[in-house]
């Protein structure tokens, strides 16, 4: 890796790290600053409505199997219920992770 | 995924160090094989810089939605490196389930575990890659469903109506139709901007409380 290259790296870590940290001081600013009466209005709701819809474009996203054949997207379809039947029915996050996991595998293994 | 990186980046000619130090320093998912990819293509380095960022320009809402949860200590900001995909959607349900003195420590740990494991199986990936994925072909593919699991788990408590659902889905499904149709590196804002307009085009009496 040559040094325009490390100088790019330097660059694109730099840029990612202030674009997670700005908006966080910025906001922590802002409240710090605020009177208590600004203090006591609400905080915009937008953030907490388009949070969760970036996490499921996450997820639409990471439901693509490599490479997209019948198969792969059996398993993700077996892997994806198994993973919500067990949320139902325990509501921890780790078991249902688990379980999603072995169906997908399951189905690969039969499949393949 | 970190495997995958770290193999990938070797074959456009990185060393195992230098795909570790990406993975270290720029620690972005996704954006890092963009970043790999136009390097070994031979794209201006500028437009390297652009794209990358651009990528990662979503990151500015993570930050601003976990502010309602954090201390004004000056020592958050900094750990916002650690905040990826994943680790935002671990603290956007857990943080706001703990006390305010446990949310630190609680953001740190989970950041480093998921940071030292990027860093550590990139370089994994960059040394002994081949031969693991050569050896192991079902253990590769089997752990690629851990990811939209999580997110499936961390969304779950989120349909507690009509309205929330139907934004979820519209979201979760118009990133799977970009990313089929090859517009992946769009897919997050736009599925979520589509998502969004579905949440407030939908009149609010959708809205019935769960259990």
């Amino acid at each position: 890796m040559n040094s325009a290259i490390w100088w790019t790296a330097a660059a694109t870590a730099v840029g990612t790290l202030l674009i997670r940290m700005l908006p966080l001081y910025w906001m922590q600013r802002r409240m710090s600053c605020a009177s208590d009466i600004e203090r006591e209005r609400p905080l915009p709701t937008w953030p907490g409505v388009l949070a969760p819809l970036m996490i499921a474009a996450l997820l639409g996203l990471s439901l693509v199997p490599q490479p997209t054949s019948a198969l792969g997207w059996s398993s993700t379809a077996a892997g994806s219920l198994a993973t919500l039947c067990l949320w139902y029915k325990t509501r921890t996050l780790g078991l249902p992770v688990a379980a999603g996991v072995a169906a997908y595998t399951l189905v690969l293994l039969i499949g393949s | 995924m970190a495997l995958s990186f770290g193999l990938i980046a070797t074959q456009a000619g990185f060393s195992p160090l230098e795909a570790a130090a990406l993975s270290l320093f720029i620690y972005a998912g996704a954006s890092q094989f963009l970043f790999v990819g136009m390097i070994a293509g031979g794209a201006p380095l500028w437009l390297t810089v652009v794209m990358t960022l651009l990528i990662n320009a979503r990151h500015l809402v993570y930050s601003i939605t976990l502010a309602p949860w954090v201390s004004e200590s000056r020592r958050w900001p900094w750990l916002m490196h650690g905040l990826t995909d994943q680790v935002f959607a671990l603290a956007h349900y857990r943080l706001p389930l703990l006390s305010e003195q446990d949310r630190m420590s609680w953001f740190s740990s989970t950041a480093i575990v998921a940071w030292s494991g990027w860093a550590g199986g990139t370089l994994l990936g960059s040394l002994v890659g081949q031969q693991l994925i050569g050896q192991w072909p079902l253990l590769a593919s089997a752990m690629t469903f851990a990811l939209p699991a999580l997110f499936l788990v961390l969304l779950a408590p989120r349909c507690t109506s009509l309205r929330w659902m139907m934004a979820l889905l519209v979201s979760a499904f118009a990133a799977l139709m970009l990313a089929l149709n090859h517009m992946a590196n769009v897919a997050i804002p736009l599925a979520a901007a589509l998502g969004a307009l579905c949440f407030y085009l939908l009149p609010e009496s959708t809205a019935r409380t769960s259990s």
